[in-house]
């Protein structure tokens, strides 16, 4: 074990944890944010999307020791009061069926507006097809996008 | 306000006062003829199913746990409505297990159906105590009174719900309020969001996975890869050096009363130690006897199994004395894979048993059998456990079985601990119960345009059989099917399969390899026939309107106008045979699927070989909506999901090991392939039905009747992807 100062949704943590556990797991056992999601610990479905320093990333292969001078938002601190253009929008579409994946979805529809506040469709299906939902929301997915997208999108 | 609903279930009403001058009305929503399967809670206590507040607003509990079909949103809104409540003045909870809810079940797209006229009753009986409360008050009779937007009114008299609630506790409940006419339905057939929405976007802890309990530990489990091996050894010593761990045992399969499977538990201070610990184990396992290798080998044993001309499910007219007198025979053999759950959530479960009480909260379609389940394993009684249910990360018939609830119970009860058990994703593919595989060989006799003969031989790894249930053929062939009774000669055979793959309850059991099997070939009959394939259904179904006797889940009987209704809207709404699109091929199946009727025709395009889906159109029938837009969402969803199995999902064994154990090498669909969805209803005023699956067996042989018209090949097995068509 060893501590780790992190910052996380703007605030400094400091957590004890094994070099090697991903952030997914600091994040939700230890700090006690759970919003971000497992899903397959091995970066392939998405569910686990935070940022990193505002890129999307996967926090289930991301080691608490490799993050010490990046900034890491989640899902908590995407917004204020939940009112982010993507959630938003992700409202308005009433999006998920089961749900699970939504978080991981919003954060990677989140930066990929921060970094292209007008994507094309194809930019959209490059890039959110790292996150699997297994209940087929991708049309619902795809309109809210192009809708947060229309009014403004990235909230920067 | 008219028509007293005759409902053969008893609402059983009790009302009382709250300190705070509000009402609660606890309901009991069994019928007699479902009690003795809730032995548990049969007092008749207020259950709090319904408060009024003193502000006129109301809290409704969500009977049913929420797989993603929407029934946390949809069960309430019926209720509402009678309620006469605005849809925003309802705050809904979910509901924890409850005897005196009748059942709590989310599986076969029930939960609508099945809870429909008690609902509509329970909301009309609370309106209708509070209509007589007011009346009293002002001295008036109830028939001058009327309700509107969460008031009563009588003349110049108008008073919020709120103010009447403690009157309305002193009165009796009737049994048979007065309903609603449904053309003044505000609430039903209107677009509510998900009840869940804003918690689901901001990431609050709804889920299974993200509930704690006071002192808990962590565990995961080791299993073997061959499926139903044994355990013969193992060698911990690595594993116990890390920190953090604090103890490791193995499990015997007897310890699960579901899922006999020996396994080795780890429990850790924390998840990611746990994990970390699993790896370090080294064990030893026992293949089981005749264990498949490989698929190549399941082939020879399906072979084997139509050879034997299992048991005779239907048998009209003479199908033998047909082929032989025909000169135009037909046959073509049709297999489907085991697929995988992969819902997204992985199984998790946690258990407290404390000395005499348990406490389970998770994950489960089936909480009732989890407090059955746990009793068995503690010997507590059923009323001293208590079962909270979550919104769950996916169900798609994975989480009926409750095997990782009862290793939750087993563990918790050995190690004398609050508990908190999680699969990790590989745990997920060894310890699935997958969608069966089978295999179905048809043959026909036509003379022109007419089938005069249809014989199908059915081969399965029967999932009853494999859980020791009976018959061997439930959810694996319908002996009904269409076009069962639509061709005077006509026989289905079964024989049933047992392997040592686990096998379950996935998406529309049984009927999701079926409609793929006998919706594709009889587009090779349509072919035959030299017929436009829409044409050649609708003659085989025939103008006259007929209820088709149907003995499996959907019946007893389907109409056969219902089902031209479907297959001529979505034809009409996709420009069948009106327009053609430059590079696009189209298919074509429907079906009457548990209960509602869909159509379904997908445009694809050959892209090089590769197959694109561009776009899907699709019909339904499930008579009357309840919420809109999350009907669409229902429709949609089975569609992509299928699209994605349609496409890629298939167990490979290696030396009997699965091949994929986690997403990198077991493929879903992603975005990118992902095509619209056109999704319309017929709008009419029959039962509702449920919607969670109809719409996913139909687009299979939609498609490959697509990928036909595309490419000049019949995808006669499943995936797409052993083709090299994606």
């Amino acid at each position: 074990m060893a501590i780790y100062n992190i910052q996380v949704n703007g605030e400094r943590r400091q957590v004890d944890a094994d070099p090697d556990t991903p952030m997914l797991w600091v994040l939700r056992d230890t700090l006690d944010l759970k919003g971000t999601k497992f899903g397959c610990g091995i970066a392939q479905c998405g569910a686990c999307t935070v940022h990193l320093d505002g890129k999307a990333v996967r926090s289930c292969s991301l080691p608490v020791s490799s993050v010490a001078n990046a900034s890491i938002t989640t899902i908590e601190g995407l917004s204020e009061n939940g009112d982010h253009p993507v959630q938003q929008a992700w409202m308005e579409w009433d999006v998920p069926q089961c749900g699970y994946c939504q978080v991981g979805q919003i954060m990677t529809a989140s930066a990929l507006l921060a970094q292209n506040p007008k994507p094309t469709e194809t930019d959209i299906d490059q890039n959110m097809s790292g996150n699997i939902c297994r209940c087929g929301t991708y049309p619902r997915i795809k309109k809210a996008i192009l809708s947060a997208a229309e009014k403004g999108g990235s909230n920067e | 306000m008219s028509n007293s609903l005759k409902t053969s279930r008893r609402t059983f009403l009790k009302v009382s006062g709250t300190a705070g001058g509000g009402l609660i009305l606890g309901f009991n929503l069994y019928s007699c003829s479902t009690m003795p399967d809730n032995p548990i809670f049969s007092n008749l206590e207020i259950n709090a199913f319904i408060l009024i507040n003193g502000d006129g607003t109301a809290t409704i509990k969500a009977k049913n746990p929420d797989i993603g079909q929407g029934v946390k949103t949809s069960l309430p809104m019926i209720l509402a409505e009678e309620l006469d409540l605005p849809w925003e003045k309802v705050t809904v909870e979910q509901a924890e297990l409850d005897g005196r809810l009748g059942s709590q079940f989310a599986g076969g797209s029930t939960g609508v159906k099945t809870n429909y006229d008690n609902l509509r009753n329970a909301g009309a009986s609370v309106r209708d105590v509070l209509v007589r409360a007011a009346a009293n008050r002002w001295e008036v009779n109830a028939e001058d009174c009327k309700t509107e937007d969460g008031f009563v009114i009588s003349g110049r008299n108008k008073l919020h719900y709120g103010h009447l609630a403690e009157e309305a506790a002193q009165l009796e409940l009737s049994e048979a309020p007065p309903l609603k006419d449904p053309q003044d339905f505000k609430i039903i057939g209107k677009s509510k969001s998900d009840v869940d929405i804003k918690k689901i976007v901001t990431g609050q802890p709804l889920y299974g996975l993200d509930q704690e309990v006071e002192g808990m530990v962590y565990a995961t489990v080791l299993k073997p890869e061959v499926f139903n091996s044994t355990l013969t050894s193992f060698d911990d010593v690595e594993a116990r050096k890390l920190s953090g761990v604090i103890d490791i045992f193995k499990i015997d399969a007897m310890d699960n009363p579901v899922n006999r499977v020996d396994g080795v538990a780890v429990i850790a201070e924390n998840l990611w130690t746990a994990f970390k610990a699993k790896k370090l184990i080294k064990a030893s396992w026992k293949e089981p006897k005749g264990y498949i290798t490989s698929l190549k080998q399941l082939k020879g044993d399906f072979k084997k199994g139509l050879a034997a001309k299992g048991e005779v499910l239907r048998n009209d007219g003479d199908v033998a004395a047909e082929f032989q007198k025909s000169g135009n025979v037909i046959e073509a053999t049709y297999e489907v894979p085991f697929i995988s759950h992969s819902q997204m959530e992985p199984m998790n479960f946690i258990a407290d048993v404390r000395e005499n009480e348990v406490f389970l909260v998770g994950p489960t379609q089936t909480p009732g059998s989890a407090n059955a389940l746990a009793s068995r394993i503690t010997g507590i009684p059923r009323e001293n456990i208590q079962v909270k249910f979550t919104r769950i990360g996916g169900g798609f018939g994975r989480r009926l079985g409750n095997d990782y609830a009862s290793e939750a119970v087993f563990i918790s009860h050995k190690i004398k601990k609050p508990v908190k058990l999680v699969w990790s994703r590989e745990n997920d593919f060894l310890g699935d119960l997958y969608r069966p595989a089978g295999c179905y060989h048809f043959k026909a006799a036509m003379n022109g345009t007419e089938v005069k003969a249809f014989d199908v031989n059915i081969c399965t790894t029967s999932r009853y059989l494999y859980r020791g249930g009976s018959p061997a053929h439930g959810t694996e062939a319908f002996p009904d099917q269409q076009p069962a009774g639509m061709i005077p000669n006509f026989r289905v055979s079964y024989s049933p399969l047992l392997t040592n793959i686990p096998v379950g309850a996935l998406r529309t059991p049984g009927v999701n390899a079926t409609t793929y099997a006998y919706q594709g070939f009889i587009d090779e009959l349509a072919e035959k026939a030299g017929m436009d394939p829409i044409d050649f259904q609708l003659q085989m179904i025939g103008d006259e309107d007929r209820d088709m006797p149907y003995s499996d889940h959907g019946g007893p009987t389907y109409n056969t106008k219902r089902l031209r209704a479907v297959i001529n809207l979505v034809k009409a709404k996709s420009g069948w045979g009106q327009v053609n699109r430059e590079g696009i091929s189209r298919g074509f199946a429907a079906q009457m699927v548990f209960g509602t009727y869909v159509a379904c025709i997908v445009d694809v395009r050959n892209i090089s070989g590769k197959i694109k889906v561009d776009k899907v159109y699709i019909t339904a029938d499930c008579g009357r909506v309840i919420n809109p837009i999350g009907a669409e969402a229902q429709v949609q969803g089975g569609v992509t999901d299928a699209i994605s199995a349609a496409f890629y999902e298939s167990l490979e064994l290696q030396n009997g090991k699965p091949q994929a154990q986690n997403f990198d090498q077991y493929q879903k669909l992603r975005m990118k392939d992902s095509p619209e969805v056109d999704v319309s209803f017929i709008a009419n005023g029959e039962a509702p039905q449920g919607l969670g699956e109809p719409s996913y067996p139909i687009l299979f042989p939609a498609l490959t009747n697509a990928v036909y018209k595309a490419t000049g090949k019949r995808v006669r097995e499943l995936p797409l992807k052993k083709h090299g068509l994606v």
